[in-house]
């Protein structure tokens, strides 16, 4: 099933002679169980894409569908409540973790259930069926400071999967980890995507990183210039 | 899940230093709050303990209190033979600083016909009340005297005889009553040798007179020298059923004198002498309170900005931005009520430390803690709108 549809997205910021095209014309589309990179130098428009797909920057124009339902179009945004539609299901997860650092594991894990309404043994349970699935069960009263990097990586991602995300971005997620990290985290999204089916995208310079991925999108000045799949990667 | 107390937790030192902090800020708003009090309390304290229905002044003064006011002692007489008089008593009120049980000492002396008369003490707590005409005091215990006790004041000693705490001078010094001889020797008090030189200078001035003879001017002499009868006012008691502005009228009127009711001589005392320590008092306690919330803010500021990429993480993720408010609001409030209980716990632990007498008051605390409530939530506000226009777009990005 199609959870994300963008058709001839662009971006501009600002107008005249300053005028920049971010993107310009991306088409792209992920379905359940998914994995996609977004490939490209620094000043490509990954991130500019990235944040168009979750709903935190508005395109100049394009279409994009998700999960069935158009939530952009010519005229802006279809009166969709983004933040809900960000905390029910897309999960994040960042270059540099991002945990909460006044929060243990467990409670950063928690932190997304609660916004949602889940709270309470159901909650607890969850967490701890996460934290054990990214192996890290017995750090989870550790605040992140007391974390390695791979193990804040392996929260950070249990964050994302706690509200059984149908979308995890993921920007950059091993360009703070060294390579054998690196590898194990991105080990454990492909597991993601085929145990959960949740479709992934993932922003990452380092192609040695996006091994086994089913797409890769290569951009550059804003465009899609290369697109391979897992038939003709292989 | 309460984020804004588990932040705290994480930096419960800083914040605990912080609550110490605005706390004693708020103690010393809460010990102006207790010296305004105490001030007007002491202020009006002997007004409130003599009470008479009158107290005839010195005219166009608003004596004795509030201003100076001087008149002959046997005004009282003619008071006392007013219709709907049934007593009039002279009172006198003076403070000067004598060496007490070794240590020179500020206080009040409150002199009082001590035989039937008004204005004496009404509540002894300690032995009884004067019952001589000489030599006998009822002191506040503020003087550091005890019953017994002999007590040089000028050419004489007097006895304690009793102790009383029911009021205090004007301006919250210990208090003491003589008799009224007693009271106007202690006042007109002088050196011997600056009678003798001033008897012979008015002696040479009348012996210069052509058209007086040297013992005419001996003979004069006596009747021009400094009158020691005054007094500073004639406390009234009205019969019952007397027209009190009647009776205030005509004194005004046959002895040229002006005449408060206790109610006006109180108003007299809170709209002049206790008006200016009031007004800045409270000046005082509002730049503190500024101060208190500036402090409040920046401290949430701080926190906040400290906060900021998770802040931006949380939006991200979808919090809606009552979370957000919550965990900003939430600590100023904790930090503003934190600190205003430590105060609060601060100043009824040691305010019988402080020189001056603090009274403190159950509703001053509570106006206190809803001022300082409410400037927990202005404080709150600049963390809060910086908060609220963070970008969740700052989460992404290394």
């Amino acid at each position: 099933m199609e959870i994300l549809r963008i058709e001839g997205l662009s971006k501009i910021f600002g107008s005249g002679h300053l005028e920049v095209r971010a993107l310009e014309d991306i088409k792209l589309s992920v379905s359940e169980g998914d994995l996609v990179a977004l490939l490209g130098p620094s000043g490509s428009g990954k991130t500019t894409l990235l944040l168009c797909i979750s709903l935190i920057l508005d395109p100049t124009e394009g279409k994009i569908v998700f999960d069935g339902q158009t939530i952009f179009q010519k005229n802006g945004w279809a009166g969709v409540d983004m933040r809900r539609l960000r905390r029910e299901k897309i999960g994040f997860i960042f270059q540099s973790h991002n945990l909460i650092p006044f929060l243990t594991a467990r409670q950063n894990v928690l932190l997304p259930l609660g916004l949602v309404g889940l709270k309470g043994e159901k909650a607890e349970s969850r967490v701890r069926e996460l934290l054990e699935y990214m192996e890290i069960a017995d750090r989870a009263d550790y605040l992140p400071a007391l974390l390695s990097g791979g193990e804040q990586q392996r929260v950070a991602i249990a964050r994302a999967l706690a509200n059984n995300a149908k979308l995890i971005l993921a920007d950059e997620p091993t360009a703070s980890l060294d390579t054998a990290r690196g590898v194990k985290v991105m080990e454990l999204l492909k597991k993601i995507a085929k145990e959960n089916q949740s479709a992934v995208i993932a922003v990452s310079h380092d192609e040695r990183m996006i091994e086994g991925f089913d797409y890769v999108y290569r951009l550059k000045d804003g465009r899609i210039v290369g697109e391979k799949t897992n038939s003709t990667l292989n | 899940m309460d984020l804004a107390i588990y932040d705290l937790k994480l930096h419960r030192v800083r914040f605990i230093a912080t609550v110490i902090g605005v706390g004693l800020l708020f103690t010393i708003v809460l010990a102006m709050n207790g010296l305004y009090r105490g001030n007007i309390n002491e202020g009006l304290a002997l007004i409130k303990a003599t009470n008479p229905d009158l107290w005839a002044v010195e005219r166009y003064r608003g004596g004795p209190f509030n201003e100076q006011s001087t008149l002959p002692e046997f005004y009282h007489y003619s008071i006392k033979a007013m219709p709907g008089v049934e007593q009039a008593s002279p009172f006198i009120y003076y403070t000067v600083e004598r060496p007490i049980s070794g240590k020179s000492r500020h206080f009040s002396i409150v002199g009082y016909d001590v035989f039937g008369g008004l204005g004496g003490p009404q509540k002894i707590y300690a032995g009884r009340n004067i019952e001589q005409a000489h030599y006998e005091m009822v002191a506040h215990p503020k003087l550091g005297v005890r019953l017994g006790d002999m007590i040089p004041l000028g050419l004489h000693t007097y006895t304690v005889v009793g102790l009383t705490k029911e009021a205090v001078s004007s301006d919250g010094e210990a208090l003491v009553y003589l008799s009224l001889p007693d009271a106007q020797e202690v006042l007109f008090q002088r050196d011997n040798e600056e009678i003798r030189s001033q008897r012979e200078r008015l002696l040479r001035t009348l012996s210069g007179q052509s058209y007086l003879s040297q013992s005419q001017a001996e003979k004069l002499l006596p009747k021009l020298q400094s009158d020691t009868h005054i007094i500073n006012a004639i406390l009234v008691r009205l019969k019952p059923g007397a027209d009190r502005t009647e009776v205030a009228r005509g004194i005004e009127k046959w002895l040229y004198l002006s005449a408060f009711s206790t109610e006006e001589e109180l108003q007299l005392m809170l709209k002049g002498r206790l008006a200016s320590m009031t007004k800045q008092l409270l000046l005082f306690r509002t730049l503190l309170l500024i101060i208190s919330v500036i402090i409040v803010a920046l401290v949430i500021y701080t926190f906040t900005m400290e906060k900021i990429r998770s802040i931006a993480v949380m939006k991200l993720i979808g919090a809606p931005n009552w979370v957000i408010i919550r965990l900003v609001m939430e600590q100023s409030l904790l930090l503003t009520i934190g600190a205003f209980l430590f105060g609060l716990a601060l100043i009824h632990n040691t305010y019988q430390l402080f020189p001056r007498t603090l009274l403190l008051i159950p509703g001053d605390d509570l106006v206190t803690f809803i001022v300082a409530f409410a400037g927990g939530i202005i404080a709150s506000i600049l963390g809060l709108w910086h908060a609220l226009k963070t970008q969740p777009a700052m989460a992404l990005g290394g």
